[in-house]
């Protein structure tokens, strides 16, 4: 019994390793490059994985509502700029600002859940991308309208709108400052690994708390932990709460890497690949831990970094690389929910 | 009775009528607006039907259109390279598009008789997964007529192909009729109708009844002897099939053939077009299917050139968007609290 | 099974239980004032009265007995003194509830569980995926370390070790020896339920303890070890409730029993009082009636078998039943709810999972196969009729011919020589003979079932079983929730079912006397096996010891 669930767990990830080996050989590349490559990615990308740990502990499935607390971070950003606050000081105030609102946002969310059982997962969806065009009706139409432009650099010609990219150098120097550390050509600011360091820890730590317990408890019959006497609405709120603010925290780390803000795509489908990276760790829709979103996204990155270069190589067209890439991507994500919901439904009878 | 308007139909059409005024007040040309809803309403409306048959049979909304779509998209590119024209081409290219519909329809089926009650969620990464399955297909298939081909360089088909030599716009140019200054598309209309007629007749023969009854009381229908999945495949392989009609009737009028990522945009637009005609989840009716396409595409249609003049143009289709999604989540918290009554 | 001690407390049971002295004496002298009143409760569940102007009083430290047929309120009055969240959403109570002498409402678990309340559930309230230890300590874990305590207990990190020494301690002290890092879902359904107990006994500051069929799954010794845990429990001063329906056990320990039925207090006992063969009576509670049909000799000519067949029924566990059914017979079946009546029908037309064998003529049968199974002759009529029996949104015509005309294909005619359409008339003529027939009242065939009452949707789901026409027609709970007058109709039509088109009908009912009235024989069930089969006319005794299966272990 315990061998054949570690057998269901194994399968995936080896599946990925085994096409990520044949790309690597058609690819051509060096290794170093590729290590970098995914190290840059890992880093960008961690602690979204994780924000989806909470939910999926929760019995909730896949929240791809996490993609809100990315849109809130880059929301902080433009604000932050618009007020021409720079340097040190605009990055603590960003990410204080995008943590506290996401607790927020979290909350409304959770309630929000709490009325669809059931349907959390599906319901997410909608939300995230409802809350993506609200996101952009502010900054396309709101800025220079509604909102007071303070920072001229950062709207388009026409004084409503603000611009496709935006620079945020003035934030990535302060960390770069504080220490690099590189692998290859990439280069990673030594506090934000320390971050994601941190993150990793705090999940594994909050699963062996008593609230922790309770997350499981709920995570596993919603009705008994009721009938055990746990309050099982408030543990879905700070399940997603939490999940929120891993989101915006991760994208605020990513962004900082990355040092500029495409405003109205670097968010878009975010939430699709990080579960697709939290499943290729070995997760499932019902059960997902610390050490699935590590091995997930260095499998799943490993993946996307070399398809579409085997693809060029092997086919002479890299675009059937990038088709395989997001048919993995889906076509994973998918395939969890038909397994996890057949699985349930033997279960039930 | 059940049909009965409901508020949310009520401020739709309310939001509409005050769209139809501005327009007015900023001096646009309002019979071109009444005429071309007209053909924004067929243009999507079959693709509206394709949710129809699903929902009924209590197997939820059809998030996986784009599995109809390609189906369709199959036909049509067969249909140009058979070098098929005017009225006979349009209507061999549905013809060609069943047979792929048929078989995928089964297949979608399959997977989703395997997550009953989790349709939903399902069908759209079905929907997401399949796109990608089917760029490479694009990419790698054999046609040969020139004017479906990359021009220069790359291989396979080229994302847009044009209808304009083939059928593009042969059903919106079948009998208009002009009403002083608005013209109407009477043969693409008349058509629209006749496919409403079809689905409507469906529902009252006995495999259409037994499905409305499986939408209804699956457990009921189980204990008098109705095998239940072979309804809802049936369901599924029928929302796949008008779902490939439906993209025939819609690249005609707009007068080409998009394929790749395309297929994705046209599901939430059409769950939410029949949301918006008053369904609101078990049982859908060909009314709410016309009545939500009309007011949801009329006020696509309004809201471009609004949004034009006030100097946002992307403000339209982000409107339009928000309404969309917002409809949608506004429906599942309604089915929600009806199921705990 | 310990037949010698059971054959004692079967004559003992005779006279008022005797007691073992020292022990009551002992524990009159703690019990004092009321921990929990209950005045005047109330509680609707839509139309339906479930409890009527109840009224109990527990002492503290006193084992109080609750016993109840089904439907008579016993679970509904659990759940609103633990405050489950379903009393709330279903409209409250009326009536008050005090609690130490303070009046409460609650409205959660949560706070019953704060309040020092304590409930031991018949369905295990466990987490499967958990450890014993982590379910004893579930919402109670020992923590350590310092960085949660400075925001919040919750925050800390649980301290494993201190909580398997706890749990250890708990279940040695229960007597009940069991490894704590199994996972609960590996281990035995016995040692689920100590290991739930544990749970409650854990709580330091448990002031009142509910059990709801705690013994169901017990052992004989089991059960036994469970009875001195209540009594070491009491004599620490928690109150017990204790529901279930095994007498000898009230009889044994409880100080004090309630018998509830159809949701009102019928009677009360004192310890003294206490006689299994009144509270059976008062527990099943009949006025005898007479048997109307007069039973014919049939020959006994098997129809169906039932060998070794289990019936995997969420709450209404069937465990290998051996069984046969003569052809041409109406066979009751009965027992209290959740013991096994209804899984008989649905386990026969492949809703649950079932294991052993099921003939019908001589021949196994593929329960799965829906179709085929009714193709061959078997119908059923579900005791869920919103949810299983009725299309509510349909008109009367339509549900009558439903399943004739889909599931078998009756009504058809071929027009034009090959294509098989619907033969409106004969469907028209069918539908208005049995609307006459049965005496549905309703404005029009085309009315839809919905606005029908409760008595004339069950006359529908009759008339569409008639034109099915089957062979062996399972019925459940044909009369539940279905006012007194069509109440006769319903069984005089089965009666002729049975007597004009010879069918053979399974009825399974929770109304014993309508049972007895229609029947040619009755099997009773209890705990999930086939307790008894009885002719109609047997005395009220031997069905009431049938029902709680007393009858059976006194190897009589």
């Amino acid at each position: 019994m315990m061998k054949k669930v570690r057998k269901d767990e194994l399968i995936v990830p080896a599946t990925f390793i085994v096409f990520s080996i044949l790309c690597f050989i058609l690819s051509g590349i060096s290794f170093l490059f590729l290590a970098e490559q995914v190290a840059l990615r890992f880093i960008r990308n961690i602690i979204l994985v994780l924000a989806l740990i909470f939910p999926i502990m929760a019995g909730m499935g896949l929240n791809f509502a996490v993609v809100i607390g990315t849109m809130i971070t880059q929301a902080c950003f433009i604000i932050v700029l618009n007020f021409n606050i720079m340097g040190g000081k605009g990055a603590a105030l960003v990410l204080l600002v995008s943590l506290a609102a996401a607790a927020g946002v979290g909350y409304v969310i959770g309630r929000l859940l709490n009325k669809v059982r059931g349907r959390e997962m599906v319901t997410s969806i909608v939300v995230g991308f409802l809350a993506n065009y609200i996101y952009q009706l502010i900054f396309v139409a709101g800025f220079g309208t509604v909102i007071h432009v303070f920072n001229k650099k950062l709207v388009l010609s026409t004084g409503i709108g603000v611009k496709n990219m935006v620079d945020l150098k003035t934030f990535k120097q302060v960390f770069d400052n504080l220490g690099v550390f590189s692998i290859g050509k990439a280069k990673i600011s030594v506090l934000l690994l320390a971050m994601i360091i941190v993150c990793g820890f705090f999940v594994y730590y909050l699963m062996h708390t008593p609230l922790g317990q309770k997350i499981k408890a709920v995570g596993m019959s919603e009705e008994k932990a009721a009938n055990i006497g746990i309050d099982t609405d408030r543990v879905r709120i700070i399940v997603i709460v939490l999940s929120t603010v891993f989101a915006a925290l991760g994208q605020f780390v990513y962004l900082q890497n990355i040092g500029s803000l495409n405003v109205y795509t670097e968010h878009l489908d975010t939430e699709k690949f990080a579960c697709a990276a939290l499943l290729a760790g070995g997760a499932s829709i019902r059960k997902a831990g610390v050490k699935n979103a590590f091995i997930g996204v260095v499998l799943l990155h490993t993946l996307f970094v070399l398809s579409p270069l085997a693809g060029r190589n092997a086919f002479a067209n890299a675009s059937l690389g990038e088709y395989f890439r997001s048919f993995v991507a889906y076509g994973i994500i998918a395939f969890a929910l038909v397994v996890n919901l057949r699985l349930e439904q033997k279960g039930e009878k | 009775m059940d049909g009965k308007i409901k508020l949310p139909q009520i401020i739709i059409t309310a939001f509409m009528l005050a769209l139809f005024v501005l327009a007015g007040f900023l001096g646009m040309d309002i019979p071109e607006l009444v005429s071309g809803s007209f053909t924004k309403f067929v243009m999507n409306g079959v693709l509206v039907l394709a949710m129809i048959p699903m929902i009924n049979a209590g197997v939820g909304m059809n998030f996986g259109l784009p599995v109809g779509i390609v189906a369709g998209l199959l036909g049509m590119c067969m249909a140009i390279q058979f070098r098929m024209t005017g009225i006979t081409g349009f209507l061999g290219a549905v013809a060609l598009s069943v047979i792929p519909a048929v078989l995928l329809g089964l297949l979608y089926a399959k997977i989703l008789n395997m997550v009953k009650g989790k349709e939903d969620i399902a069908a759209i990464f079905i929907g997401y997964s399949f796109i990608p399955i089917m760029n490479f297909v694009w990419t790698v298939i054999p046609f040969t007529n020139r004017e479906m081909l990359y021009p220069v360089g790359a291989k396979g088909l080229r994302p847009k192909i044009s209808l304009e030599n083939y059928f593009g716009n042969v059903l919106n140019e079948l009998m208009v009729l002009k009403l002083g200054k608005i013209s109407v598309p009477v043969g693409l209309l008349l058509a629209y109708a006749a496919v409403c007629l079809l689905v409507y007749g469906f529902f009252k023969t006995k495999g259409g009844t037994v499905m409305l009854a499986v939408g209804e009381n699956e457990k009921f229908c189980q204990l008098s002897g109705i095998r239940i999945d072979r309804v809802r495949t049936m369901a599924i392989v029928l929302s796949t099939v008008i779902g490939a009609a439906g993209i025939c009737v819609y690249a005609q009028t707009y007068g080409f053939v998009e394929l790749y990522n395309a297929p994705l945009s046209h599901s939430f637009p059409a769950v939410s077009a029949i949301l918006i005609g008053g369904c609101i989840g078990r049982r859908a009716k060909i009314s709410h299917a016309v009545l939500g396409t009309y007011l949801y595409q009329t006020i696509y249609l309004l809201s471009a050139p609004i949004a034009n003049a006030i100097l946002i143009p992307q403000m339209s289709e982000i409107v339009r968007m928000i309404i969309t999604n917002g409809i949608i989540l506004y429906a599942f918290l309604k089915q929600e609290r009806r199921r705990r009554q | 099974m310990n037949l010698s001690l059971l054959f004692a407390i079967m004559r003992v049971a005779g006279s008022p239980c005797a007691d073992i002295g020292t022990l009551l004496l002992r524990r009159r002298r703690i019990m004092g004032k009321y921990v929990l009143e209950v005045k005047n409760l109330e509680k609707y569940y839509g139309q339906n009265k479930v409890l009527d102007k109840v009224d109990l009083s527990v002492r503290k430290g006193e084992i109080y007995g609750l016993i109840g047929a089904n439907g008579s309120g016993k679970s509904t009055l659990m759940n609103i003194l633990f405050g489950n969240s379903v009393i709330a959403a279903t409209g409250g109570y009326s009536g008050d509830v005090l609690f130490e002498g303070e009046k409460v409402k609650l409205r959660s678990t949560t706070e019953a569980i704060g309040r020092g309340i304590g409930m031991i559930y018949q369905e295990f309230m466990l987490i499967p995926e958990m450890t014993v230890a982590e379910n004893i300590k579930l919402t109670r874990e020992n923590t350590k370390g310092i960085l949660g305590k400075v925001l919040s207990p919750e925050l800390c990190f649980v301290d494993r070790k201190k909580d398997n020494e706890d749990a250890a301690g708990v279940l040695e002290q229960l007597g009940f020896e069991i490894d704590n890092s199994y996972l609960v879902k590996n281990i035995s359904v016995n040692a689920k339920q100590f290991v739930e107990i544990a749970r409650e006994v854990n709580k330091g500051d448990l002031k009142l303890l509910l059990l709801d069929e705690p013994t169901a799954v017990l052992g004989d010794e089991d059960a036994g070890k469970l009875m001195k845990v209540l009594k070491e429990l009491a004599e620490k001063g928690t109150s017990v409730i204790f529901c279930t329906h095994r007498l000898h056990e009230i009889c044994q320990v409880c100080d004090h029993v309630t018998v509830l039925r159809d949701g009102q207090v019928v009677s009360d006992y004192g310890r003294d009082e206490l006689d299994m063969r009144t509270l059976a009576r008062d527990m099943i509670g009949y006025d005898v009636a007479a048997v109307k049909k007069e039973h014919q000799n049939r020959e006994e000519k098997e129809i169906l078998k039932f060998e070794d067949f289990s019936v995997y029924m969420p709450g209404e566990f069937l465990d290998g039943l051996n069984l046969q059914v003569y052809e041409g017979e109406i066979l009751g079946l009965t027992s209290l709810s959740g013991h096994g009546k209804l899984a008989v029908g649905y386990g026969v037309m492949g809703q649950f999972p079932v294991k052993g064998e099921f003939l019908y003529g001589g021949a196994g049968v593929d329960v799965k196969n829906v179709r085929k199974t009714i193709e061959n002759g078997l119908f059923l009529l579900p005791d869920d009729r919103k949810n299983m029996g009725l299309l509510l949104e349909h008109s009367v015509r339509d549900n009558i011919v439903f399943s004739g005309f889909y599931g078998r294909n009756l009504f058809q005619k071929k027009a034009a020589g090959i294509f098989p359409v619907r033969d409106r008339k004969e469907m028209e003529r069918c539908v208005e003979e049995q609307m006459e027939k049965l005496e549905i009242k309703c404005e029009s065939a085309g009315q839809k079932v919905k606005e029908l009452s409760g008595g004339n949707q069950q006359k529908v789901c009759i008339a569409r079983a008639v034109l099915v026409a089957p062979k062996v027609l399972f019925v459940m709970e044909p009369t539940r929730g279905v006012d007194i007058g069509a109440k006769e109709k319903i069984l005089n039509s089965l009666v002729q079912i049975n007597r004009e088109q010879g069918t053979t009908v399974v009825v399974a009912s929770s109304e014993l006397e309508e049972l007895k009235r229609i029947s040619d024989r009755i099997a009773v069930f209890c705990e999930g096996k086939l307790s008894r089969i009885l002719p109609p006319d047997a005395t009220d005794e031997e069905f009431a010891f049938a029902f709680t299966g007393e009858e059976g272990k006194d190897g009589r």
